[in-house]
């Protein structure tokens, strides 16, 4: 049993309110991501269900007993850092042994949990280098192995690979996805990456302002964003977002053309909507057409973004279905389905 | 090859530029630096002196005073250094928490002592210290002493007096190294030292002093250099008294130079010796400081 309850749990430095309530369960053995822009309160927020922040308000339970009050290193977790916070003065074989020396371990069982941890992150032969020796990702594979050994029920990550190159991210974000299967322990991730968000979690945490945004899987956000910052924050390349009216079942686009197509809800009185349409929910066998005039063309191999307008409206990005034809100045028609477009309204929130 | 007519002006231009420096420190420091140790071979009073030697080194096994000296001057260090570094290392900690109130204040306070006038801590020093100073008034109303501690007069306590007055005005300059330091530690280091759950003591023997380790190097080898040569307060305060109790090897050479009949040459030989001591001091640090080869 290792699951989290986080009940109206709330943060403020003197007048400023950093978490405004957050109420959130994590399932034992769940790998949750935390994602949101700089300054959300992601750090934050870990950093309470970790001890390293006093909290001001609310009530964090780890495995079912409440932990508010409980000292950092009692509470089962282990944390790594964004930096890494290894301790540069010692070998990567005490660093990872530091912790257990404190909690009573014998030596020989110390040597035991070090080798174990060293083995699942290919760390034997590095065991005697201080971090100072050490590449960026190795120093990360040492402050994983740091928490390996303490056995927690939590692992909480902050921004573990944001100092890696892109290729390295890549490598490690597997490597942590292969860790979560093989420890079977619950893991808090904080990334600001939502690729990374997308890749790794079983639940996605959107926070915003201090607020959760929206909590579900990857797909649950990708394919049913619950408003408009969820839906622009998820997916790669973002969300399209045009102005639109929605009225007798019916939206009107008056950027475009004034036209229009069938709503999938109904609106009482006519009423401001933001229409959301994906990149790649474009469709060269859709019902309804975009004239637009393409301004830059991507070319990424598998794929071609297009990105063109009409008039003054937005700037649309349109996954051409890799046309490696498309040129800038080109006119363009784009197509798609009424039934693959999300409504919004005027105050963000999606309409169902 | 630099014959070509811009190289050499070149170096013509490069020597003008430090030759007024080098003229000055070669007259005003490597010249005195080697006369001094050319005089240390020098026997004599005043401006008569003759080659002598090694007399003067035999001289100084036979003088009873250069020996209290030296042995003045290394109980000094031997007490006055370690507690000050560790005193300073303490209150740098302490003082580098952010939850800590009046953090300025408490940084300036204790460091201004090395920037006050000599003169003028030392008169106080003198008049807190008398027998019927406030020192001593206040330790009488603690009821911790039923009578006035003879600061001057004692020659155990006038060495206490020394190495107080000493450590007062150095500890905070030695903190300031230390705040420093400590400044650029990653705070996560310690956040991480927290979850893994290991106590404050360790936090600091374990974390705190290795990761520290040159500036206290540093700090140790200037602050051996500094009681090595430690003249300022035995001179204000207490005059080398009682009997010689607080004389040091920096006010002897005085003595030696300036007071009794001028005796340059063995005045010369007793600054060697501090030199010497320096060395080797500052030696065994280093090597006690070294990084450890793995094993
Ligand atoms: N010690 C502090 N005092 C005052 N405000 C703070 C403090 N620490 C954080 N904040 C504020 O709290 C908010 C949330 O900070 P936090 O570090 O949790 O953001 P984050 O979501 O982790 O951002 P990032 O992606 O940039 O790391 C920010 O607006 C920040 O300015
Ligand atoms: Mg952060």
């Amino acid at each position: 049993m290792s699951g989290l309850k986080l009940r109206g749990v709330r943060k403020s430095y003197g007048n400023v309110q950093v978490l405004k309530g957050i109420d959130l369960d994590i399932d034992s053995k769940e790998f949750v991501v935390f994602v949101g822009p700089s300054g959300c309160g992601k750090s934050t927020l870990l950093r309470m269900i970790a001890g390293l922040e006093d909290i001001t308000d609310g009530d964090i339970a780890i495995g079912g007993r409440r932990v508010n009050d409980v000292d950092p290193s009692k509470r089962g977790i282990a944390m790594v850092f964004q930096s890494y916070a290894l301790y540069p003065h010692m070998t990567v074989r005490e660093n990872m042994g530091f912790a257990l020396k404190f909690a009573g371990v014998p030596k020989a069982e110390i040597e035991k949990q070090v080798q174990e941890a060293a083995k699942i992150l290919e760390l034997q032969p590095l065991l005697e280098r201080r971090p100072k020796e050490l590449s960026g990702g190795q120093r990360q594979r040492v402050a994983i192995g740091r928490a390996i050994v303490r056995h927690p029920q939590v692992f909480l990550f902050d921004e573990p690979l944001s100092n890696l190159d892109a290729e390295l991210r890549v490598h490690m974000r597997i490597e942590i996805a292969k860790l979560h299967k093989e420890l079977q322990t619950t893991i808090i991730y904080v990334t600001h990456d939502q690729v990374e968000a997308m890749t790794l979690a079983d639940k996605i945490v959107v926070l915003r302002g201090g607020e959760i945004a929206q909590v579900g899987t990857p797909l649950k956000l990708y394919d049913d964003p619950d408003n408009l910052f969820v839906a622009g924050f998820i997916g790669s390349p973002k969300m399209n977002f045009l102005k639109g009216q929605l009225e007798n079942e019916r939206v009107v686009l008056p950027e475009y053309g004034n036209i229009s197509f069938p709503a999938s809800v109904s609106a009482s009185a006519p009423q401001e909507v933001t229409v959301g349409i994906r990149p790649d929910a474009f469709d060269a066998g859709g019902s309804e057409q975009l004239p637009l005039k393409v301004e830059i063309v991507e070319h990424l191999g598998n794929e071609t973004y297009a990105y063109g307008r009409l008039g003054s409206g937005e700037l649309l990005t349109i996954a051409t279905d890799n046309d490696r034809q498309v040129k800038p100045g080109d006119d363009f028609v784009a197509r798609f389905n009424p039934s693959s477009l999300l409504l919004f309204s005027e105050d963000g929130q999606r309409i169902r | 090859m630099s014959g070509t007519r811009l190289a050499r002006n070149e170096q013509i231009n490069g020597w003008l530029f430090i030759a007024p420096s080098v003229l000055l420190i070669g007259i005003f420091l490597v010249y005195p630096i080697l006369w001094s140790l050319w005089m240390s071979f020098q026997v004599g009073k005043g401006m008569n002196f003759s080659f002598g030697g090694f007399t003067n080194i035999i001289r100084l096994t036979k003088d009873p005073i250069f020996q209290i000296a030296l042995t003045n001057t290394l109980i000094f260090l031997v007490f006055q250094v370690p507690i000050m570094l560790t005193l300073a290392l303490l209150l740098a900690s302490a003082l580098n928490d952010p939850k800590l109130k009046f953090r300025g204040f408490f940084r300036t306070a204790i460091f201004l002592p090395c920037v006050t006038s000599l003169v003028a801590y030392s008169a106080l020093f003198r008049s807190m210290f008398s027998n019927e100073g406030v020192v001593n008034k206040t330790l009488m109303a603690m009821h911790i002493i039923d009578q006035p501690i003879l600061w001057t007069s004692d020659p155990f306590w006038a060495k206490v007096l020394v190495i107080s007055a000493i450590t007062w005005r150095w500890t905070g300059y030695n903190m300031i190294f230390y705040l420093a330091a400590l400044q650029n530690i990653d705070r996560s280091i310690y956040e991480a030292a927290k979850i893994d759950g290991v106590p404050a003591w360790a936090r600091f023997t374990q974390i705190t002093v290795p990761m520290l380790k040159p500036v206290i190097l540093f700090t140790s080898v200037t602050s051996t250099i500094g009681t090595l040569q430690l003249f300022d307060e035995v001179f204000n305060i207490t005059e080398g008294g009682p009997a010689n109790a607080t004389m040091t090897l920096s006010l002897y050479i005085y003595n030696l130079t300036f007071r009794f009949m001028p005796s340059f040459g063995y005045a010369s030989t007793v600054s060697y010796v501090i030199v010497v001591g320096v060395a080797i001091l500052s030696f065994v640090q280093f090597y006690l400081a070294r990084e450890r080869s793995r094993a």
